[in-house]
């Protein structure tokens, strides 16, 4: 019995299952588009790959002609598969993260001069959200950008920079931190993109007095870790913690 | 063939390093661990990115482990300690930190899968590997990431094996193109001129830009080559030999250059890791009369070739052996899946 005097199923973190109305009853929503017209055959298409996916009662709940021979679906259905929950490692990285107030404080009591930041969308990818979001004055959801933190001085260079054109900044700026974001990228070029640039860095002798950092949808510590980078930023990421991990890796390998 | 022991009569730090992603450097480096157990040569293992996991981070295929025998010494992560199999015993928590924490020097305790990943700059790198041959170590392998090639670098690595294969493009002829191109970098003739050499050494290697003149040799006001220039092309004067570069050189600081002068003169770095000029490139510029020497080049051991890519297409195994064997000019070249 629960809490509220409900039955409740327990947990079973060897065997998890997606929940929707109770506990382990597997429910799950999918959408998705297929390349056929809109119709009866369609709904079928879609409940055959439902089922073919591994889920069982499966029912198209709402589908929509887009036009062009595709249809766009929702569906239920309930998952056969679990996860053994228990057995999961992950590779993570632990940062501290500081308030932008912790942070300027930080740069008084540890560093006690301006930390210079430079960043940019670099290769192709034209796509400023990222940079901006965690560079900009106004910053994103509610988080203040580093041009708004006292004692940085923030350098975005936008989209489409060259890798040689950011480190010639950098270098110019005498730059502490290098910023990298890659947003939308095809056929993974932005794999080959970014070890350019850490390759170019470690060419002009500068990767020891420099902390790099890259950051997009696609990237995380662990691709950060192989392409060269000192960290990477994901989905969800904000300035406090580019910052704090700026800041505290400076102090860290002594480049105050 | 006894790849490793040859490798060990002369070498003692060789890194392994890809000419695109899944070019087989992992494979590569199952196979000289295998060969250093039956030998008994005490290896240290490190990786400028990250080696042992199961799946690739980036296409999602399937990776091969890495499976090290007790006494190894092998760096890695506090952020992917515990995802390896076999019994790690620290031997120091290191100055170096990565994107996964810190780089943990450490002994195989007890044989098993071990997830491996070291400092990501090759000056610490250089460190690590150093400490581990200090440690009794009679060798270590250095794994590249993905075509990162920095750690190539005559000051870090010894001599290096070269990975290529079918991962790089779907033509035979181009995987041997880009593949000769940058063995044909990395053998490119040393810089003779003594006393230019002199100069630049009391400079320190990694010193100033200087453009060497008939008599004697300037030191321009450029802090690097790169998005230089105008200032670079005003800098070459009529009687200007040379110029070292301490930095990169990139097609975009050869575009500064007048044709005239890129005609005249010759660039000097200080090791082929510097070139960022691409085959095509390279074979145009070189028309045009570019011409580049290096102050050490870099040892290449061995190519090695992979006939599969990730994308499912793969070649014919012996017609990639003979193309590059006979592109290679007297580099050894094999295919360790099929030691031959």
């Amino acid at each position: 019995m629960g809490a509220n005097g409900i039955a409740v199923a327990k947990v079973d973190l060897k065997n998890i299952k997606p929940y929707g109305d109770t506990m382990n009853d597997g429910m799950m929503e999918l959408t998705f588009t297929l390349p056929v017209p809109y119709g009866p055959e369609a709904d079928e298409a879609a409940k055959i790959l439902g089922r073919k996916m591994g889920l069982d009662e499966v029912s198209v709940v709402f589908s929509k002609d887009l036009g062009q021979g595709f249809t766009f679906f929702a569906m239920y259905g309930k998952c056969r598969h679990t996860v053994d929950f228990t057995a999961i490692k992950v590779a993570k990285a632990d940062v501290e993260v500081m308030s932008r107030e912790e942070c300027q404080k930080y740069i008084e009591n540890n560093i006690r001069r301006d930390v210079v930041v430079v960043g940019a969308t670099t290769g192709t990818d034209a796509h400023t959200v990222g940079i901006d979001a965690i560079m900009n004055m106004k910053g994103f959801h509610g988080h203040y950008g580093l041009e708004r933190y006292k004692g940085i001085e923030a350098i975005n260079m936008g989209s489409q920079v060259s890798n040689e054109a950011l480190v010639a900044k950098a270098i110019e700026t005498g730059a502490d931190a290098i910023l990298v974001s890659q947003i939308v990228t095809q056929k993974d070029v932005h794999i080959s993109n970014m070890t350019n640039l850490v390759e170019i860095i470690e060419a002009e002798g500068i990767r020891s007095r420099v902390v790099l950092c890259c950051g997009g949808p696609r990237i995380s510590y662990e691709l950060a870790q192989e392409l060269g980078y000192d960290a990477g930023f994901g989905p969800h990421s904000y300035a406090e913690e580019v910052a704090s991990f700026v800041l505290t890796e400076m102090v860290r390998r002594k480049l105050v | 063939m006894k790849l490793l022991r040859e490798l060990s009569k002369k070498y003692r730090v060789v890194s392994v390093v890809g000419m695109a992603k899944n070019a087989g450097k992992t494979t590569v480096l199952n196979y000289l661990i295998e060969e250093a157990a039956d030998e008994g040569i005490a290896l240290g293992i490190t990786s400028t990115g990250r080696d042992g996991e199961r799946k690739d981070i980036v296409t999602g295929t399937d990776k091969p482990g890495i499976y090290l025998w007790e006494d190894t010494m092998v760096t890695t992560p506090s952020g992917l300690y515990d995802m390896s199999e076999a019994g790690l015993e620290i031997l120091r928590v290191t100055e170096y930190s990565g994107a996964l924490g810190e780089i943990l020097l450490c002994r195989v305790a007890e044989a098993g899968y071990v997830q491996t990943a070291g400092p990501v700059a090759t000056a610490d790198q250089r460190g690590i590997c150093r400490e581990m041959l200090d440690r009794g170590a009679d060798m270590v392998l250095v794994d590249g990431a993905v075509d990162r090639r920095a750690i190539a670098a005559p000051e870090a690595s010894d001599a290096v094996i070269l990975a290529t294969g079918a991962a790089l493009s779907r033509s035979v002829a181009k995987v041997v193109e880009e593949t000769m191109h940058v063995a044909g970098l990395y053998r490119l003739p040393e810089f003779s001129d003594q006393a230019a050499r002199r100069i630049i050494a009391e400079n320190g290697n990694s010193g100033r830009l200087t453009v060497f003149e008939k008599k004697g040799a300037r030191f321009p006001d450029v802090t690097t080559g790169l998005a230089a220039g105008g200032v670079l092309n005003e800098a070459i004067g009529n009687e200007t030999k040379y110029v070292y570069l301490p930095g990169a050189l990139t097609e975009g600081v050869v575009a500064g250059v007048s044709p005239s002068k890129l005609k005249q003169i010759a660039f000097i770095v200080k090791n082929p890791t510097k070139i960022f000029i691409d085959s095509a490139s390279w074979r145009l510029l070189r028309k045009k009369g570019l011409r580049v020497r290096v102050l050490k080049n870099v040892e290449i051991a061995a190519l090695t070739v992979n006939p599969r890519a990730p994308e499912g297409y793969s070649f014919d195994r012996a017609a990639l052996l003979s193309a590059m064997r006979e592109a290679a000019g007297g580099i050894p070249v094999l295919d360790v899946r099929y030691a031959g």
